[in-house]
């Protein structure tokens, strides 16, 4: 409660103006790709998972803050009812990209659902799992944490400089993507430190209001990784945690610096250092996963916004320091021989989330089915015959999307394409 | 009257007529639809949540709410504003029609479109971009697009046209309206059974304008036939700088009295003063001084100028006639005009419609209110004056944004009360400036757009009391519970 009540004047700027609902919701105007299977991907389009998979106001990013102003005003008790509408989102932060009055919705979400925990309502059982599992076993797949780096077969390297946080995702189910990542920084001449000590980063905890066990995990963290300079993560979900929850939570700057693979590849390329020659002959879409996309300007902007003393001023430039970081994925992807890239409709700020966050593919995986398909669907439209993301939760979800819808789109993670174009 | 709290028999009875899924009266979800600001302060949470698809099942439900005395408020598509929530308790059923979301005809010879409740203005201008792309449903300028134009429509709103075409209540030709006793009334030439919605005086007297400006308390609109205008291409935005409201009311006047020829192609005519610009950022994290602005190359005061027109030749003779007349008005008075030359990204901006621009005004404090009038055109300057100098007096900046109607005929007066919604005595302070100036008002002959119900709705229906007892009498007719939206326009 303490934190919603932080929250307050952000949370009453809300005037329910319906924004939120919407990708695109300023530009009516946008051209786009044209219709397919009866969308429209012109203008302003649905942009909220939840409400289009729901359709009731509550589950709409505007009535979460109205229920958030009756909780602060007492007027509305927490109860399981409450619960089963905000755990029903998956924070992707649509809602807080349009929203002219700025209002943090995807802090003020968490912090309703931390209210929730705080007051005593039980959990979605597999919400509650999640909890259990990674207090004892330090990952939420309920997996022994002696196998965490069991997917790891090479030397160990007492000399790196940097170190490779690899996320529970990458440690038990895609351990390819982990396999691709090491090799890949091996291949470049940039070894990375793989550590047992590695727990997990705290995420999904963070994510549904479990906020006691996060921090544990977190301050374990910290310290396991504190004797490096750079940690590089292959996970958006883990990168995200680590730089945007991590400071905001120890009330402290991290001890090293938190790098996305995407961005440590972005860098070599512009500096010279990567140049891919294989080519890769696809016509390949990109899915902008919310972690590692939309998450991470959001926080340059409210960072830049509280440094600044003159809004008016300074936000041209927070824009254009945004948009830097919604071009590396595309900047990589165009380094790449043969691929013709195309874009979705809904991409960057405007991104339509895979549906696997915010603990929705754990407790609610139809919300998570239903959203996917409608990503599917728009890149099929597109006419791509591939698809590229870089998130494991995001793969794992389109991997199952495509698998239901029987789509012929075939998926990449970005890091094992370009480990498989780098010899 | 006394009305009756939804029981569950009467849960039940919706769930058979709309089915169970489209019903809902779990406490979070009625908190969720509340919403105090933008338009009004009073909201209370629902008794239940209905929403209904089609016509039949919206005469059910408000026959079976009239049978047992439940008040009934209708929500077209969003919520942008407190006005389309419930106001007493019991609350009752909130009908929210946003499953009502279709565009149903377009004409382009008799040039209008039948629209749901539920179409919403980024919606329809999109559809009309890639379908009809030589003409422009006549959506609000400033209200965001999840706004539904018939929302806008039924608060007499305005439209990016209605320097041209006047208030948005103008472009409605006909509607389909049910009514608690369950009868479903056609207005305009929708009255006579197989005729198309082509005009808009009806059959004979037509009562359409008594579900205009109504805010849901005459009956439920399911349709309307709005009318559409030509969409040229060619466009952009003049600019003039005042240091006074005077000014910009007479020059603006000037121009707009020519109409043919020249005003006609002015669709939008807006403008205001700086703390228009400086109130859509945080009050700490800007400059609260003219000189910053002046330095930015704002005046105290603008007004900007939109025109349409169908080639670039016309549309330099306008822009041309304009500046003349600005010109000429400063050698008569021996004022200054300049002219704001705009980046060509500034216009671009301001031609694009529908808009968020008058949303983020929540940053200055937490939380905004238009208490918006109309006023004949030429007493804007006078009102721009007193409200913005109330505004001060009572610990608001003096925000002011004003539109042309049909011409300058009338104004549109749009102060934005910028308030701290977090404490209660800001929204005492926002109700005793309303008090305050709405005496002094009624004093002037002017009107409010949407009178709220504790303070514009008593003071005007007081004045107007024999209107007020038709009124009443009217809605008896086919609400004999007044179940619609019951203390939202004081009848009663």
């Amino acid at each position: 409660m303490e934190r919603l009540d932080k929250m307050k004047k952000q949370i009453y700027r809300c005037i329910h103006c319906g924004a939120c609902r919407f990708a695109y919701s300023g530009e009516p105007d946008r051209a786009g790709i044209g219709e397919h299977e009866g969308t429209l991907y012109e203008g302003i389009v649905l942009g909220c998972p939840a409400g289009r998979s729901k359709e009731w106001e509550g589950f709409y990013n505007s009535g979460k803050m109205w229920m958030a102003r009756a909780v602060l005003e007492e007027d509305l008790v927490p109860d399981e009812a409450m619960r089963d509408i905000i755990f029903q989102c998956t924070t992707c932060g649509n809602c807080a990209a349009q929203c002219e009055n700025k209002i943090p919705t995807v802090d003020v979400i968490e912090a309703l659902r931390a209210t929730l925990v705080e007051k005593g309502i039980p959990l979605g059982p597999k919400t509650a799992g999640l909890g259990k599992n990674i207090k004892e076993k330090n990952n939420p797949y309920n997996e022994p944490h002696a196998e965490r780096t069991s997917w790891f077969k090479g030397k160990k390297t007492k000399t790196a400089k940097t170190a490779y946080f690899v996320g529970c995702t990458g440690a038990y189910r895609i351990k390819n993507v982990a396999e691709a990542t090491e090799r890949l920084f091996r291949k470049i001449g940039e070894p990375l430190a793989v550590l047992e000590d590695e727990v997990c980063c705290g995420s999904p905890l963070f994510r549904t209001g479990q906020i006691d066990e996060a921090l544990r995990v977190m301050r374990q963290n910290i310290e396991t990784f504190k004797q490096y300079k750079t940690v590089v993560f292959s996970c958006a979900g883990c990168y995200r945690t680590f730089k945007v929850d991590y400071p905001k939570y120890s009330g402290k700057p991290l001890p090293f610096k938190p790098v996305h693979t995407l961005e440590y590849i972005a860098d070599l390329m512009k500096q010279g250092k990567l140049k891919i020659t294989k080519e890769f002959n696809k016509k390949v879409t990109w899915h902008d996963p919310c972690h590692l996309t939309r998450h991470i300007a959001d926080d340059i902007e409210k960072r830049r916004l509280e440094e600044s003393k003159n809004w008016f001023m300074d936000t041209r430039a927070i824009e254009k320091e945004k948009e830097a970081w919604y071009e590396l994925p595309r900047y990589v992807l165009s380094q790449i021989p043969g691929v013709k890239f195309v874009e979705m409709y809904r991409i960057k700020e405007n991104t339509w989330c895979c549906g696997a966050g915010g603990g929705v593919k754990t407790q609610y995986p139809e919300l998570a089915i239903d959203t996917v398909k409608e990503r599917i669907k728009e890149a099929e439209a597109t006419g791509a015959e591939a698809i590229v993301t870089s998130c494991p939760f995001c793969f794992l979800n389109l991997r199952d999307g495509i698998k239901e819808t029987g789509s012929k789109l075939e998926l990449y993670e970005l890091i094992e394409l370009l480990d498989s174009l780098v010899s | 009257m006394s009305y009756k709290p939804v029981t569950k028999k009467i849960v039940e009875a919706l769930e058979n007529i709309v089915g169970k899924e489209y019903v809902n009266d779990s406490v979070p979800m009625r908190y969720a639809y509340v919403s105090k600001g933008i338009m009004g302060l009073e909201s209370t949470p629902a008794e239940v949540i209905v929403r209904p698809k089609n016509v039949e099942e919206i005469q059910k439900v408000l026959m079976l709410a009239n049978e047992n005395k439940t008040p009934v408020t209708p929500v077209a598509g969003g919520l942008s504003g407190g006005f389309a929530s419930p106001l007493i308790t019991p609350s009752g059923i909130l009908l929210d029609l946003s499953r009502m979301d279709r565009i149903l005809e377009v004409d382009t010879d008799a040039r209008y479109m039948v629209v749901e409740p539920g179409v919403r203005s980024g919606t329809v201008w999109a559809y009309f971009r890639k379908n009809y792309p030589e003409w422009a449903p006549p959506v609000p300028d400033g209200a965001p697009p999840a706004a539904t134009v018939m929302g806008d429509a039924l608060e007499r709103g305005f439209s990016m046209v209605t320097g041209r075409y006047g208030p948005q209540a103008d472009m409605i030709l006909s509607t389909e309206v049910v009514v608690p006793t369950g009868d479903i009334i056609y207005t305009g030439s929708w009255a006579l059974p197989g005729a198309k919605p082509f005009y808009k005086w009806g059959i004979g007297p037509d009562i359409g304008g008594l579900f205009l400006g109504a805010q849901g308390t005459m009956g439920v609109v399911t349709k309307a036939a709005v009318k559409i205008v030509p969409h040229p291409h060619y466009k952009t935005v003049v600019v003039y700088g005042m240091d006074n409201p005077y000014d910009m009311q007479d020059a603006t006047l000037e121009v707009s009295k020519y109409e043919m020829g020249i005003a006609d192609h002015c669709v939008m005519v807006q403008g205001g003063n700086w703390p228009l610009v400086m109130a859509r950022w945080p009050q700490d994290k800007v400059p609260t001084d003219f000189e910053f602005y002046k330095k930015a190359g704002f005046s105290e005061w603008w007004m900007n100028f939109e025109v349409w027109a169908h080639s670039q030749e016309e549309l330099d003779f306008v822009t041309k006639r304009i500046n003349e007349i600005m010109k000429g008005y400063e050698a008569k008075t021996g004022h200054s005009l300049p002219e704001q030359k705009l980046h060509p990204k500034q216009i671009a901006s301001r031609l694009k419609k529908p808009n968020k621009i008058a949303v983020p005004y929540s940053l200055w404090n937490a939380g905004f209110l238009f208490i918006t009038w109309y006023t004949p055109w030429k007493d804007c300057a006078e009102f721009a004056e007193i409200y913005n100098e109330k505004m001060v007096e009572h610990g608001f900046p003096p925000v002011m944004w004003i539109a042309s109607i049909d011409h300058c005929r009338q104004a549109i007066c749009m102060p934005i009360v910028c308030y701290d919604a977090t404490k209660p005595d800001d929204v005492d302070k926002v109700q005793d400036l309303n008090r305050e100036t709405t005496e002094i008002f009624m004093e002037k002959g002017w009107v409010e757009y949407r009178p709220d119900p504790y303070v514009h709705a008593p003071m005007m229906y007081g004045r107007a009391e024999t209107y007020h007892k038709i009124l009443k009498k009217i809605r008896a007719i086919w609400d004999p519970n007044y179940i619609m939206h019951p203390g939202r326009l004081a009848i009663p």
